[in-house]
């Protein structure tokens, strides 16, 4: 069986399932803030999710956003703040009642119990009636491309087999707001790529409300509708994946997502739309945005290295440097350059002749200048 | 799955050890069988009978030693299961005083069976601690008879008391190795405590569930101190039954059929406790 051919077919694999269903669920934090040992892992998070979104928690190890979702499934109560399902408070509602469905990061199948039984616990739980039963866990093994594995028992199955046993398990249930705790790190990086496409499609068919939670920017770039960025139990940013990657608001975003040259520098000049900064290695003119800083202002700001390119005749802001590392990455390079001191990453076509030690003139895009808090 | 070459060298490596198991044990139950038939008999003349096989069956006083055994060695098993799984899952999630509870319960372990008998008696027989504090407290008019007590009870005690940490010890291993994900996950899919309970934790430590259960029915049914010191006057247990049958009536034939017996009782029931697990477990 392969993988990729898992919602290869669309159309008629779904038509059959009942699964997606009209009642969905918004969730609502307010204020969450859950503490160990009066610590806060997270700490006044906020955040509303509307039906059917995708939104996932970004961040790095230790940030809260798996605390976030464990909260949001009941295995913590939370110390302050309230969680809303709809318009219902789910604070007090132990994780058994609560209908949301968690893929865990190791999987978590029941090692003594076969595929089809792992498939209907959750039924069995909800004391569904035997045909029903059957109904749905066939069509949920057809769905996940299981069907012949119902006796197998976890052990036997590859890592990719027991991920889509767990996916299985948690659409059958029909859960109000599906909940992903890194899902896709114990699968090597091609199958990574491909489930997250899978994962993301079946979760607009069904059409279930779905948090998902990863320290892997790439990852969750190509599976949000909205990204939360955490840092240190807080929320830093919330937008699309463009606005995220784009206009990054603080430091933490802009270095966390992508490579980012980040630097500070007074603002020296201001005309019109454009401000001029002043840096150790020159005065360079960038759009302002909606930066509200006057002349004398010292401002943070960055821009990314794809948006550091050679200078063409005309370009703006230009830039002599020294090249320290080139590294071939294969669709291009990825260069270090020291411009007076200063490190700045940028990026040259792969075709490029550029070599360590090489003197270069380099322009920095003045629309790629985002101004951070 | 990948097959490791084993060479002849590494069957002549083992000789040392497997071969003292055949010599020694194996050796001697072979004479405790052909014993119980009057061959190679050290009493008496070498020939085959079952005539030690027949006078057993129709002594009252062996058979009821044999049912008695048998009462003690499976209450004993399914009483320290009863108490010692809800600690081991309590120290499995840990919380307040879980390091000074787990070194208390471990003292038994230290202390032989015949001094922790006799340090329960202290607590139980008829003018014990326990006895005296329920009269003061006026709770009782007579006291209780705990020990020496027909049905056992004082021995299922001191058994339970001895055999707790050991036990404890296995199901602690097995629970350890559940996964907190596989209890959340069916925390998750909707199973309240009693369905994780005994859908995930009985399960998943039913290997540490049976050896314990199986060890503590070979010690309690074999027992021969706490039996002689807590049980009833009538009637012994097998071990002690089978003591008197060789060396205070020198019938060593006959008790060598109820070492036999001894055998193939713990042989049945470590193959009716794996039954019982497959039932339980649903799996082979």
């Amino acid at each position: 069986m392969v993988y990729g051919t898992l919602f290869s077919d669309p159309g008629e694999n779904y038509k059959t399932l009942d699964i997606g269903r009209e009642i969905m669920s918004r969730l609502i934090l307010k204020d969450l803030v859950k503490k160990f040992d009066n610590v806060a892992a997270v700490n006044h998070v906020r955040l509303e999710v509307e039906e059917g979104e995708f939104v996932t928690l970004l961040g790095p190890s230790g940030c809260g956003k798996t605390t976030t979702l464990r909260t949001i499934a009941g295995f913590y109560q939370p110390d302050e703040g309230e969680i809303y399902f709809n318009d219902k408070l789910m604070n007090n509602i132990p994780p058994a009642k609560r209908n949301t469905s968690m893929c865990f990061q190791s999987y978590a199948l029941f090692p003594h119990m076969n595929v089809w039984d792992n498939i209907a616990f959750g039924l069995k739980m909800r004391k569904i009636p035997q045909p029903e039963q059957k109904k749905r866990v066939a069509q949920a093994l057809e769905m996940m491309s299981l069907s012949g594995m119902e006796k197998r028992m976890p052990g036997q199955l590859s890592g990719g087999q027991q991920q889509r046993v767990a996916l299985a398990r948690a659409i059958v249930t029909q859960p109000d707001i599906l909940l992903f705790d890194e899902p896709l790190s114990n699968l090597d990086a091609k199958l990574r790529v491909q489930v997250r496409v899978e994962i993301k499609e079946m979760q607009k068919r069904l059409g279930i409300t779905s948090i998902y939670v990863t320290h892997d920017q790439d990852e969750a770039l190509a599976i949000s509708d909205r990204i939360v960025v955490m840092n240190q139990g807080q929320i830093e940013q919330v937008g699309d994946p463009q606005s995220i990657y784009l206009h990054p608001m603080t430091s933490f975003v802009a270095g966390f997502i992508g490579l980012a040259n980040i630097l500070s520098g007074q603002v020296v000049a201001r005309k019109e739309n454009q401000v001029q900064l002043e840096l150790p290695f020159g005065r360079f003119w960038a759009f302002a945005g909606g930066l509200r800083a006057s002349v004398g202002d010292t401002v943070r700001f960055s821009f990314r290295p794809e948006n550091v390119v050679q200078y063409r005749e005309g370009g703006p802001n230009k830039v002599s440097v020294t090249i320290q590392h080139a590294i071939f990455m294969g669709d291009a390079i990825d260069l270090f350059l020291d411009a007076k001191g200063t490190r700045l990453r940028a990026r040259a076509e792969s075709t490029a002749k550029l070599k360590p030690g090489d003197l270069a003139v380099f322009s920095i895009d003045e629309t790629a200048f985002q101004f951070l808090e | 799955m990948e097959r490791k070459n084993v060479s002849s060298i590494d069957y002549l490596l083992l000789i040392p050890g497997v071969g003292f198991i055949l010599l020694f044990i194996g050796s001697s139950i072979f004479i405790t069988i052909t014993q119980s038939f009057g061959v190679l008999s050290v009493t008496g003349k070498s020939q085959f009978t079952i005539e030690n096989w027949k006078a057993i069956f129709h002594d009252k006083e062996s058979l009821d030693s044999i049912l008695f055994s048998l009462k003690i060695g499976l209450l004993s098993s399914v009483g320290t299961l009863l108490f010692a799984f809800p600690i081991a899952l309590f120290l499995r999630k840990g919380g307040a005083g879980k390091r000074f509870l787990a070194s208390l319960i471990k003292i038994p372990l230290f202390i032989p069976a015949l001094v922790a008998a006799f340090l329960i008696i202290n607590l139980i027989s008829y003018h014990g601690i326990v006895n005296e504090a329920l009269l003061a407290l006026g709770i009782i008019k007579k006291p209780l008879r705990m020990l020496n007590d027909k049905f056992g009870w004082g021995v299922i005690v001191i058994q339970v008391w001895k055999n707790l940490p050991f036990v404890l010890l296995i199901l602690s291993s097995s629970l350890a190795s559940i996964r907190d994900d596989t209890i959340d996950a069916a925390r998750n899919l909707g199973a309240g405590t009693f369905s994780v309970l005994f859908r995930i934790y009985v399960p998943l430590a039913m290997p540490g569930i049976l050896v314990s259960m199986i060890l503590m029915f070979i010690k309690a049914f074999g027992d021969f101190a706490i039996m002689s010191v807590a049980g009833p006057t009538y009637p012994p247990s097998i071990a002690l039954r089978m003591r008197n049958t060789a060396t205070l009536f020198q019938e060593w034939d006959k008790a060598a059929v109820l070492g036999v017996i001894i055998i193939l009782t713990t042989l049945f029931i470590t193959w009716l406790y794996s039954r019982l697990a497959e039932f339980v477990t649903g799996r082979k």
